[in-house]
């Protein structure tokens, strides 16, 4: 076990510039089916010029990689009835359904999030990566836009490879091979009634008996398995402790941790309009629903692909 | 200081906010682009706006706070001439002036460079004794993707904090000064001085302001929070040690996502904002490209 817990520090510009300049953002590759508009300098990517109703195989392949190069895909205009988000969502891999959400009428893998025009908290406001307290957590998300109001109610993303890859060689030496253990407790128990991020009104997130008390102890730093690159896998909403320390002698530096997974440098932001559909990979982003709507009513469908346990 | 922010604040302060309802303009289109802050304009040409339309567009910038003014295409001598119309342009100091218009500083990146101006949270100038009430900035090369503005609106940051806590801030001053964002001690000091925009350091930049903490804006008559990392030292009467604290608090509390919005530029684009409520943050994601935007800073009042 490590002696002490390393201590970081804010990352320097050319700690940012060494890791971005590696980044596919800022050179896509060409792709023959797909038509991607990078977003931002460190991740996420516009998919125009295709109905994901009706996918080929050759389409689907560049669809995988453009989700490795780009981690977030945001495709427009899609308006996918629920079997064809489904269906979209199974070409990714498994789909179940989720377990903490009432699911969808005659749809148990799709989730309908709704905010009501008096609800007080959003679900997914604060930065997280989904389900992590899951012994296998969801790789992938999709996620549609049903109805939302003309402005607010965005998403954002941060890119956990470049999250990772900025943190200084020492305290990447001191977290490599280090665990976390990402708590249902803290998401979604007492701890997050407390701080009222758990009390989602109009969609309520109830936590079934068989999960009450559901921990689960990932690596620090994740290796995705298609990139094979290292990406930094601690979320705020989630993470309770680091394997084999106390919770308060973790806080300090998984706080700092949480600050650095969300530098602006990291991110991008994503606007939703009723059809636009977004798919993530939760093993190397982070994301976080802005809850700037008061007073208007957004309704959005979400299925989740599983994934591997982290290694 | 709460553990975190309540809910309840920042959206009762956001239900209140402009963006959800705004008002029709005769003279551009706006086009909200969060529910906190932050607009897109089209439909104006600056060069020749009549007056009413100069007046319209700072009743948009009270709306909204910052607004990105789509396909103007400023010469230098332009842009000088319509900053005046919404005050007194001045000289900014710390860098060197553009030839022959010396209201302008050139804000360039080279592909090599490995510092962005602006990369912080902060409100521009906010150790002058009068800091600017507007910056402003032409956007004439840049990268095709990288390199965006965040805003924070500051309103929404005062109004959501605890009613307590703002009752116990609501007098309270800082000491602002350069000397920690430009100073011979500033931790980026080394690449401040090698960039293509390198800040000039002057023994003007450890020079003190005192500011109220929570800043009543003249027009609005709100309140906005007036702190950030870059320049505020420590709250008035109290050492950096003891201000440290709550400052890092209330650093943390104003760039919460919802109070935000980003903005992405294109050639020709425009943006203006309100220092005096709102907070900006350039983002340095574009490395190996080369960025030159054209910045004034108009003349603001002393604040209270």
């Amino acid at each position: 076990m490590t002696v002490s817990l390393p201590t970081l520090r804010h990352p320097t510009a050319y700690d940012m510039q060494r890791a971005l300049l590696h980044g596919p953002q800022l050179s896509p590759r060409g792709y023959r089916h797909l038509q991607v508009a990078p977003l931002s300098g460190a991740i996420g990517a516009e998919v125009t010029g295709l109905d994901l109703a009706g996918l080929d195989d050759r389409t689907m392949t560049e669809i995988a990689t453009a989700l490795a190069d780009h981690l977030v895909l945001v495709f427009p205009d899609q308006g996918l009835a629920p079997g064809n988000q489904i269906a979209f969502a199974r070409r990714l891999g498994p789909v179940k359904p989720w377990p903490y959400a009432s699911p969808m009428g005659g749809f148990p893998e799709l989730t309908e999030l709704v905010s009501g025009p008096a609800d007080i908290h959003n679900f997914g406001g604060g930065w997280h990566t989904d389900s992590s307290t899951f012994p296998q957590p969801p790789a992938y998300t999709v996620l549609q836009c049903i109805e939302g109001p003309p402005a607010g109610g965005d998403t954002s993303f941060a890119n956990q490879v470049l999250a990772w890859e900025t943190l200084p060689q020492e305290v990447r030496e001191g977290l490599d091979g280090l665990r976390l253990i990402h708590a249902t407790s803290k998401g979604f128990g007492d701890h997050a009634r407390s701080t009222g991020s758990g009390d989602v009104t109009t969609t309520p997130v109830v936590v079934p008996a068989e999960h009450e008390g559901l921990e689960s102890s990932h690596p620090v730093a994740r290796t995705h398995p298609v990139t094979g690159r290292k990406a930094l896998y601690v979320n705020a909403g989630f993470a309770a402790r680091f394997d084999g320390w106390s919770a308060e002698q973790s806080q300090p530096l998984l706080d700092a941790l949480a600050a650095h997974g969300g530098i602006p440098e990291f991110t991008c932001r994503v606007r939703w309009r009723p059809g636009t559909l977004v798919v993530w990979d939760n093993r190397c982003c982070l994301h976080y629903a802005h809850n700037d709507y008061a007073g208007q009513r957004r309704v959005m469908r979400r299925a989740v692909v599983e994934g591997e346990i982290p290694v | 200081m709460p553990g975190y922010v309540s809910t309840f604040q920042y959206q009762s302060a956001i239900c209140h906010a402009p963006q959800f309802a705004p008002r029709t303009y005769e003279h551009f289109t706006v086009n909200p682009v969060t529910g906190a802050l932050g607009a897109e304009v089209e439909g104006i040409d600056l060069r020749t706006a009549s007056d009413a339309a100069i007046a319209e567009l700072e009743q948009a910038l009270v709306d909204h706070i910052a607004l990105m003014i789509r396909d103007q295409s400023f010469e230098p001598a332009e842009q000088i001439a319509f900053a005046n119309r919404l005050g007194r342009a001045f000289p900014w100091p710390f860098a060197r002036q553009m030839d022959g218009y010396p209201e302008i500083t050139e804000l360039l990146q080279e592909p090599a460079d490995k510092y962005a101006f602006g990369g912080t949270w902060h409100s521009d100038s906010c150790n002058f004794e009068k800091p600017p009430k507007y910056t402003m900035l032409h956007c004439v090369e840049c990268p095709p993707v990288g390199g965006d503005t965040g805003f924070s609106n500051q309103y929404l940051a005062w109004e959501s904090l605890d009613p307590a806590l703002r009752a116990e801030l609501e007098n309270v001053h800082t000491v602002a000064s350069a000397e920690l964002g430009y100073g011979t001690g500033s931790q980026d000091a080394e690449v401040l001085a090698n960039t293509a925009t390198p800040v000039t350091y002057t023994p003007d930049a450890a020079h003190e302001t005192v500011h109220p903490l929570a800043r009543t804006h003249p027009v609005t008559g709100r309140k906005a929070l007036y702190t950030c990392d870059s320049f505020t030292a420590r709250f008035e009467g109290k050492t950096q040690e003891e201000s440290l604290p709550l400052l890092r608090k209330l650093w943390a509390h104003a760039i919460t996502p919802e109070f935000t919005c980003r903005l992405r530029w294109k050639p020709g684009s425009l943006a203006i904002w309100d220092n005096r409520c709102c907070m900006h943050y350039a983002h340095s994601d574009y490395p190996g490209h080369r960025r030159l935007m054209r910045r004034i800073v108009v003349e603001g009042e002393r604040p209270v």
